[in-house]
This record gives C-alpha cells, structure tokens and sequence, in this order.
C-alpha cells in the first residue's frame, strides 16, 4: 500500500523490502550516468588490487536504493534527511535488501522516521542509517 | 532478568536512536527483556535523567559507558564522577589495564566487548600484545557481529575461561534487543548491575536468529 498521508502511518510498520540490482552492469551505468568513475566500483580485479574484498557499490548509489524504497512506499514524501553509516562495505554481485521501519512519528510536523538498513544474504547489516521523511498531514 | 547491555542513543556520534523511541520500540514489539544499558562512545552521559522514562514504562534504563584501548573497545559499567576524574573516557588510546584497574578502584567492572572484531575487538590484538591480566568477562553476543565474530569471541572466551554477556550494539532503534545478557538477580540500578556482573550468575543471550 502506498502511503499518502500521515495518518497512513503506524509506529513500527515495516517498508516493503527492496532487493537492488547490484549487479557490475548496472553499477557501471550508475558511475556513467553519475560521472563517479573508479576502478574500486566497475573492477573487482582492479579493487582487489586495492585490497578491497571487490568492487564496491558506490555509497552514493547505496543512497539512491534507499531514496527509491522510502519513494515507492510514500511517492508524495518529502525525504528531508537521509544519513547512513557504512559499517561494511556492499559489494557489486552480491544480494542484499533494503530495509526500512517507522520508528518515530511526530503529528505536529508531520514527520516521520525510519531505520534503514543494507542486509546481505547472511543477515548481517552492512549499512545502517535513517531517514527524515515528511508526509501530508491531510489528504 | 533479561538486560541488553550495550546500546547508543544520539548521544553517540553514530547513534541514530532516541531513547524514547527505544522505549516505545521495546513495548510495542513485546521484546523479551526488561531494560537495556547505553553505553555511549567514549563519554558517560551525566546530564541525562531516564528514570521517569523508566518508571512510566517499567523498563530499566542503565548507563555507562564504551571507551577505546589498545586491544579495542571496552564497556564499563557503574561509572561514577570519581571514575571519570581518574580516566579520560575521549582518549581513544587507552591501556585496557588502566581502565580494568580503575573500574576496580572506582567500584565499576570493564568489559571488552565486540572481541571478535576486526580492529576494534581483543582478539585481533591479543598476537601483538598477548594475553591481558584482568579480564573476566567479554561479550560474546554482539548484534551487530558479521561473519564469524561471535564465535570467535566464544572461542576465546572458552579458551580463556571468560564468562560471556550480551549486548546488541545498537545504533538504530529497530536493532534494540537483539543479543541481551539474562541474570538470575534483579537489577534496578548500575551498582546492581555490577554486583551481578562480579558475581558471575549471568549468560549470554541472542535473538538475533528470531529477529531476522
């Protein structure tokens, strides 16, 4: 269901969870479109040469995956903050999904804020941040 | 008793969590335990007052503190204002020895924790500095552990004959409760809490398995 108003909104609900494409095509359309070119992010012989574990997916890229999830859940929300801190790195080929739960609701300025986190397959959390997401107050 | 024994608030440089909202995280949830300790960076937070937080929710809020030594991060728990005089809590190159004796001396316990992680764990520092004296218990929970963290800190924590608490390391409201450490007493307060801690009737917990 997409979100509309606050009042859609309840303490605790869950975002759909968003499995990205971080597959090394897409990653490299990404640093194209974004001028963010590097080796580290389009090589992962190149990035283990820097002694990464592969190519990475950019951290703005990462960014762009959890504005889309918040979007597809809330189009009309206005993403006032999103901060994140990268505890491991993502790595290009490999699964992860994006999550998001509402965990602070202000009525007054219609504010609301979520968790995030970038899981991989095993579970563990790569990246964890949250978001400032203001809603509609009324339809 | 079920605590969670190590979560930061916003008043940790890379906590994203309000306390309040750890409350209402815990309640709403139905989360299996009964209060949780923040334990910020490098600091102990002083100005502070959760007890009516505490008292409205019937939760046990606790604090102390995480400082930074040469074999990684150590929680400490019951610190005082003497405590604090005595050990600069924002020096990030802190002796573990240091800091086990003045949590001994100020009536607090330190406890190395994440130990099994890369930089910031004991054991990635125990073949350049050896084993230290002093040390009784470590976390051998952690919720935010990746890989084989955790059992490397079991590992050691068996070999070593440390006794083993939980804590989730939270940073984020939703990861509140993910490992937390049960104790046969009841706890109310950080001298309590530190008994209990001495006295050893305590083990390591996890949820992490049911909260994925």
């Amino acid at each position: 269901m997409n979100i509309q108003v606050l009042s859609d909104v309840n303490f605790g609900e869950e975002l759909p969870v968003f499995d990205p494409d971080t597959g090394i095509e897409n990653v490299r359309r990404f640093c194209k479109a974004a001028n963010w070119m590097g080796p580290r992010f389009t090589d992962h012989e190149a990035a283990k040469k820097e002694g990464l574990p592969g190519a990475l997916v950019p951290g703005i890229m990462s960014q762009g995956f959890l504005a889309a999830m918040i979007h597809r859940w809330a189009p009309t929300g206005n993403i006032k903050h999103i901060d994140t801190v990268f505890r491991a790195p993502v790595i290009v080929d490999e699964h992860y999904h994006i999550k998001g739960v509402v965990t602070d609701i202000d009525e007054d300025s219609g504010q609301v804020e979520i968790d995030l986190t970038v899981v991989n397959d095993a579970g563990e959390t790569r990246v964890f941040g949250t978001a400032t997401v203001v809603l509609l107050q009324s339809a | 008793m079920i605590l969670d024994l190590h979560a930061h608030s916003i008043k940790s440089d890379d906590g994203r969590a309000k306390v309040s909202n750890y409350v209402q995280w815990i309640k709403t949830r139905g989360l299996p335990i009964d209060g949780f300790v923040l334990t910020e960076h490098r600091q102990f937070d002083f100005e502070s007052d959760y007890s009516d937080m505490a008292r409205e929710s019937g939760l046990v809020i606790l604090k102390g503190s995480e400082v930074e030594t040469e074999y990684g991060h150590v929680l400490v728990f019951g610190v005082t204002e003497s405590l604090t005089q005595s050990l600069d809590f924002t020096n990030i190159r802190l002796a573990l020895k240091d800091v086990l004796k003045a949590a001994d001396d100020h009536g607090a316990i330190a406890i190395p924790c994440h130990p099994g992680r890369p930089r910031v764990g004991m054991a990635a520092h125990i073949e350049t500095y050896g084993i230290p004296a002093g040390v009784g218990i470590v976390e051998t929970f952690n919720g935010g552990s990746r890989e084989n963290e955790d059992e490397i800190a079991q590992v050691m924590a068996s070999a070593q004959g440390y006794r083993g608490i939980g804590g989730s390391d939270a940073h984020i409201v939703s990861h509140i409760g993910r490992c937390a450490t049960r104790f046969e007493d009841s706890i109310r307060n950080e001298t309590e809490l530190v008994i209990s801690l001495r006295s050893g009737r305590f083990e390591a917990i996890t949820y992490r398995n049911a909260a994925a």
